[in-house]
């Protein structure tokens, strides 16, 4: 009877995941058009590395990484003040979340005209006497606005992570560190961080793993990888090659590129995952 | 500390303009879907004080937004639906009940968290056509199904692995079956991480735009949210028009979270806490 009850799940997750999962890896190494389902080796792994628009894609994964620890450690630090319950705390955590449950299509739509070459956010600079800026039309700085566009719509998921974390802080520790007269970076420092180190630890796995999979529909329709390919993440240049290009076995091989970055993101994630299980 | 003192609105004030930066894209959107395009054009930046809905109705009207919403609505609907269903017999097996190689099927399911759908595109887009369901609602849901079940799992596995195992061991002594103690016990008790698990997936499924775009490629089965990427080509002279549609777009979810905010917020938090 128990089998029964996990059946119908585990079919659906082996069919539609795991089955894909290698199949995708079989595929990444056979043709496309004239030598369809043929085995060429590590051929197409090679064209990704030949081509410029790949190159781009994982230059661009840097910069969400150099872009990682700005996208943890301001909602971080935001946290923390409404931990310390800063006046009106529980409206700026209502207010800072919204953006989370927003679609990225809709996100995406409202930067387009806000950000548009005529559009306010460049009239505001006019008025205070600046040059405007081609946000999304200039390709040395697109890239960068569409991580700053999603940073600002997800940082209030890490920020309701921190606060999780924050109520699980032991509050005789910070008791203790009152009485001892710490200021408040000295207990931001010896109490919450330590305290913290696995809720930081998951933060940095989620945000990491939102940014190499959640961007799609940002870039999709903000961007659609222009200006002349400078916005490519791996994730849109799979959708690409599959759709467009109709080069469904080098999707593949970036697939599994895309899928060996998550491996490593994962592993962290994987063994909260396990310690979790084994309460169960 | 920060508990008295000038210090704390030195801070609150930085949070408030913060609050206001994520505020302000929403309420400019709102602000221009009630101008006229030629209010709009002349000035872009300023306050409206026109309240009418009538590029609402418009762009209701003329961008096929309702058969999209109808669309978002089935695919969103169904796959909860089954998400709970699926999710809840097997949280409910794996917590409570002792099955051989229970813990690797768990495993199994669980580490399909660390696929995402763009690394396994390809070959699910064969899958889908080669069953005969590209392009059908019934292959939409599939997919969300597929997608957030392992998600689903790991939440109500959690939830259930609280509740005290006695419980189950006093019905099953009072002679209910393990499907009588899962339609009688489990659904009923886990109700609140239902509501919780169901909203986020409701979530996931009705903002999804990689999946629907893959999937359903007829103009008659565009999900809302594949909709709206093609509202900027319809629209692209008339920015009021495309702002209203977009606010159309955002409102089911706005309402979602200012009745679900703490589900929403307890669903996303309760896996971050557990480690």
């Amino acid at each position: 009877m128990p089998v029964l009850l996990v059946a119908p799940a585990v079919l659906v997750v082996v069919a539609l995941r795991i089955v894909p999962l290698v199949m995708g890896a079989n595929y990444s190494l056979t043709g496309d058009g004239a030598d369809n389902g043929a085995f060429v080796g590590l051929a197409n792994y090679r064209t990704l590395l030949d081509d410029p628009v790949f190159r781009t894609a994982l230059r661009n994964v840097g910069l969400l990484l150099v872009a990682l620890p700005v996208a943890v450690s301001v909602p971080g630090i935001l946290a923390t003040f409404l931990f310390l319950r800063v006046p009106g705390h529980r409206l700026y955590r209502s207010v800072y979340f919204f953006p989370v449950v927003l679609s990225p299509v809709i996100i995406g739509a409202i930067f387009n005209v806000v950000l548009s070459f005529d559009g306010p956010a460049n009239q505001l600079l006019v008025r205070l006497g600046m040059q405007p800026v081609d946000w999304l039309g200039d390709g040395s700085i697109a890239m960068l606005t569409v991580i700053a566009v999603h940073i600002w719509a997800t940082f209030g998921m890490a920020l309701v992570i921190f606060m999780a974390g924050f109520a699980t802080v032991d509050q005789s520790l910070l008791d203790a560190a009152r009485v001892d007269g710490a200021n408040l970076p000295q207990t931001v420092w010896h109490v919450i961080i330590p305290e913290l180190s696995q809720t930081i630890q998951f933060v940095f796995v989620t945000t990491m793993i939102g940014m190499l999979t959640g961007m799609f529909g940002l870039l999709y329709i903000m961007t659609a990888g222009g200006p002349g390919g400078a916005t490519y993440l791996p994730e849109l240049y799979i959708w690409v090659q599959q759709g467009q290009m109709n080069r469904p076995a080098l999707a593949s091989a970036a697939s599994m590129v895309l899928f060996v970055f998550m491996l490593v993101v994962g592993f962290a994630q994987l063994r909260i995952i396990k310690r979790a299980t084994k309460e169960v | 500390m920060l508990s008295r003192g000038p210090g704390r609105w030195a801070i609150a004030i930085p949070m408030a303009l913060l609050a206001l930066a994520t505020l302000y894209p929403l309420l400019f959107t709102l602000n221009v879907s009630q101008k006229t395009r030629r209010e709009y054009v002349l000035d872009r930046l300023g306050l409206t004080d026109r309240l009418s809905l009538d590029n609402f109705v418009a762009a209701w009207q003329t961008s096929g937004l309702n058969t999209y919403v109808l669309n978002s609505t089935i695919v969103t609907v169904g796959a909860v639906v089954a998400l709970l269903v699926l999710g809840s017999m097997a949280g409910f097996a794996f917590s409570q009940l002792r099955f051989r190689g229970s813990r690797v099927l768990l495993l199994l399911i669980l580490s399909a968290l660390l696929i995402p759908f763009q690394v396994i595109m390809v070959p699910f887009f064969r899958i889908l056509g080669g069953i005969g369901l590209l392009d059908t609602h019934l292959g939409l849901i599939l997919a969300y199904t597929s997608q957030f079940l392992p998600f689903t799992i790991f939440l109500m596995t959690s939830y259930y692995s609280r509740i005290p195992g006695e419980i189950v061991e006093a019905a099953r002594v009072d002679g209910s079956s393990t499907l009588g103690i899962y339609l009688r016990l489990m659904l009923p008790l886990g109700r609140p991480a239902l509501l919780s698990v169901g909203i986020l997936n409701a979530l996931f499924c009705w903002n999804d735009v990689l999946i629907a775009l893959l999937t359903m490629q007829s103009q008659d089965n565009r999900t809302l949210m594949v909709g709206v990427t093609a509202l900027r080509g319809q629209y692209s002279d008339n920015i009021p028009l495309f702002a209203s549609g977009v606010v159309i777009a955002a409102l089911p979810v706005l309402l979602l979270y200012l009745f679900f905010q703490k589900q929403i917020t307890d669903g996303v938090t309760a896996g971050a806490t557990k480690g």
